[in-house]
């Protein structure tokens, strides 16, 4: 590391940084198209399709369908990019990027592997280093950022299924945060501690999804909400409101936005490692080192995101008042349930 | 008639979603198994360009004008497929003919002009029910296409060769007989 460093000018601590900034930026964004390739395939797989298959490079390989990806990117370039004379265009221009930043800004403190000392120098593999103060109250709170994304995406449109969608997801998300957030304390709890380095040393014997498996539930749950994916697709909703908040959009712009999705699909995959599937932790190994814990890392997120789109190919769409009872009546009393439950437990530890 | 509703007593386990939900992923997820390690030829879907479905007897795509062995059209020009036709889309022009072998010097009808046109054909068969000769049959071939109009227009050699090739028998250009006597035929 120190000699490509050299190379380049820079002080190792500055390259691994920039290193870090491109894999944590380019690395979701790449998942991201292919997850697309994997929701397309998969789908097609679960409904006894058999999904994109004919775009091909050079008209001669197919590489199962992967083609289609760079096939819908040069298409979404080449469209028109068309602003409805209705919109607020200065909006409607600004919401996709208000969707996608959000999206990507989540994955800075997740440790996407395990830290390793090169030179006399510790390298960690998240963006910003353990202890920066903010831990994963950080990724929460992006996370509720993005919802203005979807809002003003809705807002700007100047549509009434636009808006629709747009106000329903916001009650959605803002419902479902509490319960994340809640089932997120108790973690942190357990921990003593909020930051991700710390979470995932004390998953070091046992899985928070162990002892913690009703908060796995909620927020699993809830990060299906807060991703707007099936069941909770209340943002989309295409067969009772066209297309929801991007009825509007179209090339490009509709990309980021679909995108975007995908990102937040990653990102929530990853909260959901890092919390309670041990992060970069493989079973029985106690120091996998720098690549083995990366493997690790992304095999576990990339079964999370099957998840999520198994699940979203299985579930139907929510009502929207069984959503929100779902939210309020359940998720939050099963959340502060396990909040108490790790309360009255830690209590009982330190009596004895 | 009063809907009968069923009341459906759910278990406490079917109460908690999560069962249901688990027991709904299995049926997705063996689906996605079966399907991945089919082989594509053994697929529900056909590759379409490459591979096509064999379309049942019964299927009322293009026509073809049937002819006898040796050759000569079978219609007889009664116009009784054109009388049906919804679509109005059957054009014929007649003529009479003579010949000692198929006629035994009789006079007959046959079409001079027999056109229809593709783009109005409406593929619904009634020209094959009316005709009482069995001399128009919709087949089996359903990939219509043209860059012109002016070539969905078949005419009456186009409609006799359709299966030709198909059926391994020869392209036809002109009737084995010559056209509308020029004397009457003396008995």
């Amino acid at each position: 590391m120190e000699s490509l460093a050299h190379i380049l000018h820079l002080s190792p601590v500055t390259f691994w940084m920039i290193v870090k900034v491109l894999l944590v930026f380019g690395g979701p964004f790449t998942l991201a198209a292919l997850l697309t390739w994997g929701e397309r395939r998969g789908s097609a797989m679960i409904q006894d399709r058999i999904g994109p298959n004919r775009a091909a490079l050079f008209g001669k390989w197919h590489l199962l369908g992967l083609t289609q990806i760079a096939a819908d990117g040069i298409k979404a370039f080449l469209k028109e990019d068309l602003v409805p004379p209705h919109a607020v265009s200065s909006l409607f221009w600004l919401a996709p990027m208000f969707a996608f930043v959000p999206a990507v800004l989540g994955f800075a403190v997740i440790p996407f592997g395990q830290s390793f000392t090169l030179g006399g120098v510790q390298y960690h593999m998240s963006l910003l280093d353990p202890g920066n103060g903010m831990g994963m109250l950080y990724p929460l709170a992006i996370g509720a950022v993005a919802v203005y994304g979807v809002l003003t995406a809705a807002w700007s449109s100047n549509n009434k299924w636009s808006i629709l969608g747009g106000m329903r997801v916001s009650a959605q998300m803002v419902s479902y945060e509490l319960a994340m957030s809640l089932s997120v304390v108790a973690i942190f709890m357990r921990t003593g501690g909020y930051d991700p380095h710390q979470i995932i040393a004390a998953q070091a014997g046992l899985w928070n999804v162990v002892p913690q498996f009703i908060g796995f539930i909620v927020f699993t749950t809830c990060m299906f909400a807060e991703t707007n994916r099936l069941p909770f697709d209340f943002a989309e909703g295409e067969s009772e409101i066209v297309a929801g908040y991007f009825t509007e959009y179209g090339s490009m712009k509709f990309a980021l936005m679909f995108l975007s999705e995908y990102v937040h699909m990653v990102t929530a995959a990853a909260l959901i490692v890092t919390l309670y599937l041990g992060g970069w932790r493989l079973p029985f190994v106690a120091d996998p080192g720098a690549l083995l814990s990366v493997a690790a890392f992304l095999g576990k997120l990339l079964c999370v995101c099957w998840v999520f789109i198994w699940v979203r190919w299985t579930l139907p769409r929510f009502r929207y008042d069984q959503l929100m009872a779902l939210g309020w009546k359940v998720m939050l009393p099963l959340a502060l349930g396990n909040l108490l439950l790790h309360a009255w437990w830690m209590h009982r530890a330190v009596q004895g | 008639m009063a809907i009968v509703t069923k009341q459906v007593e759910l278990s406490w386990l079917d109460r908690t979603y999560l069962w249901p939900i688990l027991k709904g992923m299995v049926i997705t997820f063996r689906h996605f198994l079966r399907q991945l390690f089919t082989p594509t030829s053994k697929r529900y879907t056909i590759q379409y360009p490459e591979a096509k479905k064999a379309m049942p007897e019964g299927y009322r795509g293009l026509h073809e004008l049937k002819r006898f062995e040796d050759g000569s059209i079978k219609c007889v020009a009664c116009f009784m497929c054109a009388e049906a036709c919804p679509a109005r889309c059957i054009t014929i022009e007649s003529e009479e003919f003579s010949d000692l072998n198929l006629t035994q010097g009789f006079e007959e009808k046959r079409p001079k002009v027999f056109k229809i046109d593709m783009l109005r054909c409406i593929y619904c068969g009634y020209c094959e029910e009316a005709c009482p000769k069995d001399a128009i049959w919709l087949r089996t071939d359903y990939e219509l296409s043209a860059y012109e109009r002016l070539e969905m227009q078949y005419g009456k050699w186009d409609l006799m060769n359709t299966y030709a090739k198909k059926d391994g028998k020869p392209e036809l250009t002109s009737d084995p007989s010559p056209a509308v006597p020029h004397k009457p035929v003396e008995l």
